[in-house]
């Protein structure tokens, strides 16, 4: 195995530990969220749309720094969807088929993609809307990580565990004989997946097809390595037999093999492997030497014309009737159900730095935060919300906001997540048991973990019924969750009167307006009297019996 | 809340008239007393009856120190644990709450169990349950695991795949009949149920009794299809713990089994080799959402007694009392 495949592989191993590390309780020790930082387009893209410096995110522009010396180092080496890709090309792409060389005026063509894509998608974030999620390379895969392959693995996992019982009993291997995993679910993967088999079928065009062609972090990357100190040069040696260029998967190599398209090279090394007269090396050169003539990157049009289409289709993203765009437009046009995690900024910032990585959800222990799909517009694909049906936000998590690496979610301490309302639970009275059929029903009111919700005796019905006491609620989706009617809650959490502030304390916040979301959920209660009326043996639970 | 001055009174000073009256005040009958104190000598001091082991022991202390006492009273472990037996505990560990809030067992009361089956011999000790809450959570904030992790032969889990249960008939069920229950319960040799005292919402109380649901795969069916307190008995003819050791260090006497509810300090735990009579007693000492129960006002109490799966007369049963 060469050193490349060897970093590849490291790289790989930190990439899925990592991700896997995004769990609650969270290791304090290890910044779960680190590998989506390191991607230069994460960091220039939310930095515009947010208009925020994010420190977070410098790691990209350490990246970026570093390709001014090394080149594309990143694409081959370290980066999780070149990684993926050259797994995927392994064994998609026929053997048969060399990489051969296409008209130069086709291929420069469809090289130069990268640099509309990117320049469309800063164009966008110009004007305020992130489209990091729709092609930043970290983002993408660890979504195809966290919200596809992490379900799919603890489901194979668990068929493994149920067929080897016997056999780990009778080893005596009884940690893995008892091992249970905690089952994920997840929407929108079918769009996650064509995506990704589109991607990977490109590979019958040409190995590595997204990273010549289509990625913006490449091409950000491609900028800023055009003339990379270190760089790939060819001794007298060379016969001009070809074959570096037949086999560099970047097709980075210049019909004269002495010239290197630098701003394509991932640094890969191929070539210096395949030469058969060794006469190709990487070492320390500056100006123009091996320097090949064309660069395949667009005219100043081209950037031109890409970033105000970026512009252009950012302002449809804002004139969209669901996009929530606060105050631009009169009407309340937001999903029903768009709840958003405990901390999220508001809406609009919110919409800026999220990169729909995914990382939140694969972290949250509940299963709560799913993706959406169009729910929050087209610029909040892929974005979480909480879907308390699946199971309840836990107050005593802050995993979320702990792992975001953008800050679109904040991390919290405890006892300020306790107090980031993110909506309002509301009784669906024509479903209510309670309500409508008259049993005796208190299940939102005992799991409650704020305890908001209050029973009272209305003359409608002849048993206690439920109230939300909305000051109290935090919106958790405990009791959506825990109803016991079939299909839909007859208790549901909307957004409304989520707390969501971009900085400062949402205990200081919360109390200024009103609310009484106290910092402990395990706090005693006082039953009501009411509740179980101490004369009235009807009044106690059933079970007993007078 | 007088209730509760009378059951510390019951146990801290056992022979006082205070007691004696208002026991016969609840049961509003002097000759029930009467034949009860004949009978068990409920409220003379432990050396009256030195010597005899006594149906029910109740132990007064720190969790870890009452458990043992309690055990003591009862004959000691080995009255229940012989050499190379396979052991499974059963206490609540459902909730991820830490042990303040009265839903899980206290991890000191299990600890001390498991402490003592390890050294009376037993070959493996289990600690189980079926948790309702994220396992991982409620192994972490019960406390349990990492009360017991360390003594030797224990171990700690809970379990909710299907491939830890077996289906089996519930022989003496009269509804329930049928239903899948973990593996190494069915090949256990002693259990031991360890159950937190509690009130439940839909049982009234939910003690040793109640707790052997935690260890079926679908208790859901249990509510849904059957009568809840029937259905817990038919379920304790096949799931009838050898021993049931209930801590009522902290009682949550309202708003179980979620909680947060009314938690009283009471420092006890009850132990008996009669599972019944151990949930009976718990009844009859802590007041349950502000009144006072009587064992026979909880259904599955009383059909249990009825049936003949154990006593809950405990005014005619052997209480001994001890602080630890």
């Amino acid at each position: 195995m060469n050193f490349r495949l060897t970093v590849q592989a490291i790289s790989l191993g930190i990439f899925l530990f990592l991700l896997w590390s995004a769990a609650f309780p969270l290791k304090a020790w290890i910044p779960a969220d680190a590998f989506i930082r390191l991607d230069p387009l994460v960091f220039l893209g939310t930095s515009i749309s947010s208009r925020q410096w994010i420190w977070a995110l410098f790691p990209g522009l350490v990246i970026l720094g570093l390709t001014v010396v090394l080149g594309r180092f990143f694409c081959g080496y370290i980066c999780p969807m070149g990684i993926t890709i050259d797994l995927s090309d392994r064994l998609l792409r026929p053997r048969s088929r060399e990489p051969g060389p296409f008209p130069s005026s086709r291929e420069s063509g469809l090289r130069r993609i990268k640099y509309y894509v990117l320049f469309f998608m800063l164009g966008m974030a110009l004007i305020g809307v992130s489209s990091v999620f729709l092609a930043s390379p970290l983002s993408l895969v660890t979504r195809l990580t966290a919200l596809v392959f992490y379900p799919f693995v603890i489901l194979a996992g668990d068929a493994a565990l149920d067929i080897l019982l016997p056999l780990n009993m009778a080893l005596g291997l009884e940690n893995l004989a008892y091992m249970e995993l905690t089952a994920y679910r997840f929407s929108t993967q079918w769009f996650i997946v064509l995506f990704f088999i589109a991607v990977f079928g490109l590979a019958y065009h040409s190995p590595r097809f997204w990273c010549r062609y289509l990625c913006p972090s490449g091409a950000l990357m491609a900028l800023a390595g055009q003339r990379a100190l270190v760089r790939r040069n060819v001794s007298a040696d060379c016969t001009d037999c070809g074959i570096c260029r037949k086999r560099c998967p970047m097709q980075a190599i210049d019909e004269d093999a002495h010239k290197t398209f630098h701003q394509e090279c991932i640094v890969c090394e191929t070539c210096v492997r395949v030469c058969p007269e060794n006469a190709v090396g990487f070492s320390m050169h500056h100006g123009e030497k091996g320097l090949a003539s064309g660069r395949f990157v667009p005219q100043r049009r081209g950037f031109m014309v890409s970033a105000l289409s970026g512009a252009g289709a950012a302002v449809l993203v804002h004139t969209n009737i669901i996009q929530a765009k606060t105050g631009t437009f009169p009407g309340h046009i937001l999903s029903e159900t768009l709840v958003r995690p405990p901390g999220a900024l508001p809406e609009e910032n919110f919409q800026a730095r999220c990169i729909a990585c995914g990382l939140c959800m694969k972290a949250c222990p509940t299963n709560t935060l799913q993706p959406v799909w169009f729910e929050a517009g087209p610029g909040g694909m892929f974005s979480p919300r909480i879907r308390p049906r699946r199971g309840p936000c836990d107050p005593l998590c802050n995993v979320c906001g702990q792992v975001c690496p953008t800050g679109a979610i904040r991390s919290l301490e405890l006892n300020e997540k306790m107090w980031a309302k993110v909506g309002t639970s509301f009784v669906v009275r024509h479903k209510c048991l309670a309500w409508e059929w008259n049993r005796e029903c208190l299940v939102c009111y005992e799991v409650c973990p704020y305890a908001s919700i209050e029973l009272k005796r209305v003359p409608e019905s002849g048993v206690p019924v439920p109230y939300i006491t909305q000051h109290k609620c935090s919106g958790c989706g405990a009791c959506e969750y825990h109803c016991p009617v079939q299909g839909d809650s007859a208790i549901v959490v909307g957004p409304m009167e989520a707390l969501r502030i971009k900085k400062g304390s949402f205990i200081t916040k919360g109390r200024a307006i009103g609310l009484e979301l106290e910092a402990d959920p395990d706090r005693q209660r006082k039953p009501p009297d009411h509740l179980f009326d101490r004369n009235d043996a009807d009044g106690l639970p059933p079970g007993f019996t007078f | 809340m007088k209730k509760i001055n009378k059951v510390s009174r019951h146990v801290t000073c056992p022979q006082s008239a205070l007691t004696r009256r208002e026991f016969i005040k609840r049961h509003g009958q002097a000759a029930l007393f009467a034949a009860a104190a004949a009978k068990t000598g409920f409220f003379f001091s432990p050396d009256v009856q030195a010597g005899s082991k006594p149906d029910i022991a109740v132990a007064e202390g720190g969790a870890f120190e009452a458990t043992k006492a309690a055990l003591d009273l009862l004959g000691g472990i080995k009255s229940f644990v012989s050499d190379g037996n396979r052991v499974v505990i059963k206490p609540n560990m459902s909730f991820a709450h830490s042990y303040e809030r009265a839903t899980n067992t206290h991890p000191d009361v299990v600890r001390a169990l498991c402490q003592m089956c390890v050294e009376a011999g037993a070959s493996s000790v289990m600690v189980l349950d079926n948790p309702l809450q994220n396992p991982d959570l409620c192994m972490e904030r019960s406390g349990i695991e990492k009360a017991c992790r360390h003594i030797p032969g224990v171990s700690v889990r809970t379990l909710s795949s299907a491939r830890f249960f077996q289906k089996v008939t519930i022989e003496q069920g009269e509804r329930f009949r049928e239903t899948e229950v973990m593996r190494d319960v069915l090949g256990a040799d002693v259990l031991i149920a360890a159950p937190v005292a509690k009130s439940h919402s839909a049982t009234g109380v939910s003690l040793s009794m109640k707790g052997m649901m935690g260890l079926i795969r679908d208790r859901g069916i249990m509510h849904r299809r059957f009568n809840l307190s029937s259905a817990i008995v038919d379920l304790c003819t096949l799931l009838k713990a050898d021993l049931a050791v209930i801590d009522a260090t902290r009682v949550l006497a309202s708003h179980g089994p979620f909680g947060p509810g009314e938690v009283i300090r009471a420092d006890l735990v009850i132990a008996s080799a009669d599972m019944v009579a151990a949930d009976a007693l718990v009844i009859d000492m802590f007041p349950w959402y502000g009144r006072e129960v009587m064992p026979r006002n909880v259904a599955h109490v009383l059909e249990a007694h009825q049936r003949g799966l154990g006593r809950m007369d405990v005014e005619n049963m052997t209480i001994r009392n001890v602080t630890a």
